[in-house]
């Protein structure tokens, strides 16, 4: 065994009391694994005798975020990975897939304040499903976060081309229902006719390694205004 | 200015303002049954073992029923004998030969099933609470604490030993979608013998 320990810690993880300790070792395992608590709970009050110890605290814009006041809340987080573990993008993705020692819904909400243009991508690898807020012990607002940090680098420009003008695009096609779905029905059309180098080329990243999704016979809605839209039009028919 | 005063003054800068975020008052919370029987379940749920007595046993003769290969029984405290003392044992790395550590904890939290061990109680040879194959913890029913928040507030330990460790259970590692593996990176086996 070394004598020597050296402890390097972010400067939010400091309790007031020690007292106050019993309140996130009770939160800590059991959001992170269901267990009551961790099978070796260890506590350094000092340097084993003839030995040293250090605990470095490291900043690393910790205290910038601080100021932050709509993501300020991110410092709470006791890294339980109960976010991790709900979340639909992390469980297919896993964690490597973040770029950054911070994955996850907290993660993504975490990795743009240490460098806006590296992870500019992350907080839109969202559904904005809420889980991760909903599980989270110390009720970080991840999913809140996560639609403000996209407004934040909008406005920094930290999108890359493509992404911002389809954004623009689909902003304006979704904001009309008829124009939308002349879109859907012509984006039908295009998959299952166009050549591949149309498809597949710069414009298209996400294609890069993967295939786009077959195009299907019929949408949602077109089915819907075939089948549901007319009975429901001739039993109310019916009744008058 | 020193790295430590720059943070220190960033953050007097960008705190939110102290008088809308007071200090609550000290939390105990939760159940406040510090029976044994509530021990027994949670140490339990995590894997941990009650050596029970059978009909005229003794310390000796219930860990040699319970542990019949083991060579090197390691006794860390003044009333059992074991074949070596802890105080004989010459360094951390030794404590990986033995087989069966006895040692006696100050208390146990009956919420989690866990026990206390600091270096007071390991002739601080912290890594024999790591490294033994397994180990039988001596216990005072008396010395019950009802859950994490009493035992922070109550046990004089948490402010006098350097090192100090709430055990439950052999250790224990397990992923997402992972297999529970016991005794990968610690004991393997952590009985309680009520005293
Ligand atoms: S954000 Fe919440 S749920 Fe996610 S790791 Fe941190 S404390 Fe756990």
């Amino acid at each position: 065994m070394p004598n020597l320990h050296i402890a390097t810690l972010g400067i939010e993880r400091i309790v007031p009391r020690m007292a106050d300790m019993g309140v996130f070792i009770r939160l800590l395992s059991r959001s992170a694994l269901g267990s009551p608590i961790t099978q070796y709970t260890t506590h350094f009050r000092g340097p084993q005798k003839g030995g040293e110890m250090h605990i470095v605290l490291v900043d690393n814009g910790r205290s910038a975020r601080l100021g932050m006041e709509e993501f300020w809340t991110s410092l709470k987080c006791i890294r339980c990975g109960a976010c991790m573990n709900t979340c639909p993008v992390y469980r297919r993705s896993g964690g490597l897939s973040y770029g950054a020692v911070y994955s996850g819904p907290i993660g993504a909400i975490i990795d743009p304040t240490f460098n806006e243009r590296k992870y500019s991508t992350l907080p839109f690898a969202s559904t904005m499903n809420g889980s991760c807020t909903n599980v989270c012990p110390v009720k970080i607002n991840i999913h809140e976060q996560l639609y403000k940090w996209r407004r934040v680098l909008a406005e920094h420009h930290e999108l890359p081309f493509v992404k911002r003008e389809i954004m623009h695009m689909a902003g304006k096609l979704m904001g009309q229902p008829t124009l939308y779905r002349t879109a859907i029905n012509g984006t039908e059309v295009a998959l299952s006719s166009l050549p591949r180098f149309v498809l597949y080329n710069w414009l298209n990243p996400w294609g890069k390694h993967r295939e786009l999704p077959h195009p299907v016979k019929q949408t949602f809605h077109s089915w819907y205004k075939k089948n549901r839209l007319k009975d429901k039009k001739e039993s109310k028919g019916g009744k008058a | 200015m020193s790295s430590r005063d720059s943070i220190l003054a960033t953050l007097r800068a960008n705190r939110p303002d102290p008088a809308a975020h007071e200090l609550p008052p000290v939390a105990v919370l939760g159940d406040m049954d510090a029976g044994k029987a509530r021990f027994e379940d949670a140490l339990q749920l995590l894997g941990g073992q009650i050596l029970l007595p059978q009909e005229g046993d003794t310390l000796a003769t219930a860990i040699a029923r319970r542990f019949p290969d083991a060579k090197i029984i390691c006794s860390a405290v003044p009333d059992f004998e074991g074949t070596i003392r802890l105080e004989d044992v010459a360094s951390p790395q030794q404590a990986a030969a033995t087989d069966v550590l006895v040692v006696r904890s100050p208390f146990g939290i009956s919420e989690m099933g866990s026990i206390f061990l600091s270096e007071a109680q390991l002739n601080s040879l912290n890594s024999a609470a790591h490294l033994t194959q397994h180990i039988v913890v001596i216990l005072s029913e008396k010395n019950l604490t009802a859950n994490m928040h009493t035992a922070y507030v109550e046990r004089p330990e948490f402010h006098t030993a350097r090192y100090g460790v709430l055990m439950t259970g052999p250790s224990a590692t397990a992923d997402i979608q992972g297999v529970l593996i016991r005794g990968a990176q610690g004991v393997r086996s952590l009985s309680v013998w009520w005293e």
